[in-house]
């Protein structure tokens, strides 16, 4: 993997046409990361009850949807799920577990605590306000703790942004992270819907589309 | 065993003990002096046997410039309550350890040394529990700053 | 003052090395358990001191969700603290809102009625079961069956269902408020806790059948982690770990508050103290609860559900108050100190699993590190509660 995604790129761009192949061979990456997501366990507080356990748990079921091989070891993983506060004291090891992860990786921060520091804002000595404050930040999952149906919103948001924003020409680059805040009236079943459409839709390459897009 | 009864023993083993009033359960006030000893009879007064430490705490009394420490006990035998009180210095806030005592104040003495700076005599493992070892200050004083502290909006 | 030395971490552990260094056939070496590590429930560390595989010490070290919630709550009105008291113990979140409530109720003479109590006991009795549902869940998983995770949540969904409708939230409830509780009961709860008193009657039997009498369990269980009653006393342990060490106290018992006066139930009470009474506590007491539960469902009286006004700003006359409830981790108590404004002075929780995490420094030197995970998965702890 290393050798397509970091040397090819170099080698293909300037032949004719390999703009084209280029951005197929993103279709193709983009389709296999977003589909296996493979979390980090990483649960501080009241976030991990609902955002790991509950919807990895039998009713709401995370596994059909190819994110559920949670991983104890951050070099194992590549989504790295903030549920709960981070304190001060918590910082350098979340900055640690960010970075024994292997690129590509990407942050949801689920809850206000991991957003902003939520309820522990004023007069407080010791929650950092916010996880951005230390690691980058893809989706932030809004809520106290977030529904699971609302984390399953935000694997989805994910799963966009991976498909949609990322280009082996461009590795490592930040996308601008995006709020995965719960549409009205959505539920469970439109959101398993739609990822399991996400999941299901093979590896579309529409050529021509896709090109213009890799350019912009 | 009734409060007053509670109270009347109490005193009968440290004259020096006082009522402490505005508490809703029976409260004395005893002299930082006397810790030690005093815990370990009313541990082992059989009347009494205060088995139990529920909890340790301290109160910042920052105009009187005192911390006032509060060791909460409880008998699982009688299922009576004792608030005991203790009243240090604030700029020099030193007592005893009754962790010999009662195995938990052990841990609760390392989280009142770290949130009010209460040092403990001859206490086995003195450091702080929840902070950082390199922590500046005592949080959970009244005159506590910290750059970090953001201040509610009016 | 000089003779009063404070050290730090590293400091303790040198002092470790130094106790019995050379002693052993084996080296002893020191392993991080956590902050971030899948059977520590959340970001408790500890530090063991091993021989081989024998744990010989357990160092644990704290603070790594310590959010200064003490410190927030002298800023906060009494009812605001509420909510904060939903983020300690966020499985027990109805109790200890409970326990804020009772300490302002008895301090300001707010007097409730009886359906505001029933009320409460009522939906604090069904969290201890989800509580109990998922620490059930989290314990077969933390002895390697997955099954039992899927089992427990299965059934702790239909809790949170119940409780959902009524309150509006799935676990940071922030209902049961000073003067009452924040919405009054939805017209099925009574239907729906009844249908689920049903449903999970023969669930609760499969659990048995399914962990509780697997022979693997047992012995991984029986015999493991002894604390005895008298280092549970010492060691201010409370609920299932004190009971199963042979203590029965029980707050709802002894100090009944609520309606618990009115609903008959026994204390389970275990024998040796082992990770088997420790587990067997907590399934008896899931019985328990649908019996008060059952009792109560039928007899919630008509009245008001609130007896002050949602928004008002209590104030509390000066002193020292108490209140403590029976968590379904043990006694959670809160202490306010007021100076008769409506924000305390000083507010300190006391948390059950603080002084229950403890007791592993006591019961774990001697066993596996597979044995440490069982008996931390014992104690049932719930890490932002001990850091508060």
């Amino acid at each position: 993997m290393g050798l397509i995604t970091e040397k090819l790129p170099g080698i293909i761009e300037p032949v004719p046409g390999g703009s084209v192949l280029l951005s197929s061979m993103d279709a193709v990456i983009n389709w296999a990361r977003s589909n296996s997501l493979w979390p980090l366990t990483f649960g501080t507080s009241c976030c991990a009850i609902e955002v790991m356990m509950a919807s990895g748990a039998a009713r709401h079921d995370l596994a059909r949807f190819g994110a559920e091989v949670t991983r104890p070891s951050p070099r194992q993983a590549d989504l790295l799920v903030i549920a709960g506060t981070i304190v001060r004291k918590m910082a350098p090891r979340l900055k640690l577990l960010y970075e024994q992860m292997a690129e590509p990786r990407y942050v949801i921060a689920t809850g206000s605590c991991a957003i902003s520091g939520g309820p522990f804002i004023y007069n407080n000595y010791s929650t950092v306000r916010g996880a951005d404050e230390i690691i980058p930040v893809d989706v932030y999952v809004p809520g106290c703790p977030p529904r699971p149906e609302g984390f399953f919103y935000g694997i989805l948001q994910l799963q966009r942004l991976i498909r949609e924003g990322e280009s082996i020409r461009r590795p490592g680059e930040r996308r601008k992270p995006v709020l995965a805040a719960l549409p009205a009236g959505i539920t469970l079943d439109q959101i398993q819907a739609e990822l399991r459409e996400l999941l299901e839709s093979k590896a579309q390459v529409k050529l021509g589309a896709s090109a213009t897009a890799g350019r912009g | 065993m009734e409060a007053n009864e509670l109270i009347s023993t109490v005193q009968s083993l440290e004259p020096a003990a006082t009522l402490r009033d505005k508490v809703d359960r029976p409260a004395m006030s005893v002299p930082k002096e006397s810790v030690p000893a005093l815990m370990r009879r009313l541990r082992d007064e059989p009347a009494l046997s205060f088995d139990m430490l529920c909890a340790h705490t301290a109160i910042d009394w920052h105009n009187e410039n005192r911390i006032e420490l509060v060791y909460q006990l409880y008998s699982t035998k009688h299922r009576h309550y004792l608030a005991v009180f203790v009243s240090l210095l604030r700029d020099m806030p030193v007592v005893t350890s009754v962790s010999d005592v009662w195995r938990i104040a052990e841990w609760q003495e390392r989280e009142v040394y770290d949130m009010f700076g209460v040092l403990y005599r001859s206490h086995p493992d003195l450091r702080r529990i929840l902070l950082d070892d390199d922590w500046k200050g005592f949080p959970l004083r009244k005159d506590y700053k910290d750059e970090f502290m953001l201040e509610a909006p009016k | 003052m000089s003779a009063i030395t404070v050290t730090s971490l590293d400091e303790r552990i040198r002092r470790s090395i130094g106790a019995d260094g050379g002693a052993s056939t084996t080296q002893e070496y020191f392993v991080n358990m956590g902050p971030q590590h899948p059977s520590t429930h959340g970001v408790l560390r500890l530090v063991l001191k091993l021989d081989g595989e024998n744990v010989r010490e357990v160092i644990p070290v704290l603070g790594y969700i310590h959010r200064g919630v003490e410190k927030m709550g002298e800023h906060l009105s009494y009812r605001q603290f509420v909510h904060l008291t939903d983020r300690l113990d966020y499985l027990s979140a109805l109790a200890n809102n409970w326990a804020v409530a009772k300490a302002v109720e008895k301090a300001a003479n707010i007097e409730t009625n009886e359906r505001i109590e029933t009320i409460r006991t009522i939906v604090a009795e069904l969290q201890r079961i989800a509580s109990h549902q998922l620490w059930w869940g989290v314990f077969g998983m933390d002895l390697g069956a997955f099954t039992p995770f899927l089992y427990g949540f299965r059934d702790r969904e239909k809790i949170s269902d119940i409780l959902e409708e009524t309150i509006g939230a799935r676990l940071t409830m922030n209902y049961i408020q000073p003067g009452g509780v924040m919405f009054d009961i939805h017209p099925d709860f009574q239907r729906k806790v009844k249908e689920f008193l049903t449903y999970f009657r023969p669930k609760l039997e499969e659990y048995e059948t399914l962990l509780t009498q697997n022979v693997i369990v047992q012995e991984r269980m029986r015999g493991v982690g002894v604390l005895t009653a008298e280092k549970a006393v010492s060691m201010g342990a409370t609920g299932p770990v004190l009971r199963a060490s042979g203590v029965a106290h029980d707050l709802r018992r002894s100090e009944p508050y609520g309606v618990y006066a009115k609903a008959a139930f026994d204390v389970p009470v275990g024998r040796n103290g082992d990770c088997w009474d420790r587990y067997w506590v907590r399934i008896e007491e899931i019985r328990q609860s649908m019996r008060i539960i059952e009792q109560l469902i039928d007899n919630i009286p008509e009245g008001k559900h609130l007896v002050v006004k949602p928004a008002v700003r209590t104030k509390v006359p000066e002193g020292i108050h108490y209140s403590q409830v029976e968590t379904a981790r043990g006694i959670f108590g809160v202490m306010l100190v007021s100076d008769g404004k409506d924000v305390p002075y000083r507010i300190h929780v006391r948390t059950p699993n603080f002084n229950n995490l403890w007791t592993v420094t006591e019961t774990a030197p001697g066993w596996r590190v597979a044995d440490l995970v069982t008996i931390i998965s014992s104690l049932d702890i719930v890490v932002p509660d001990i850091d508060r």
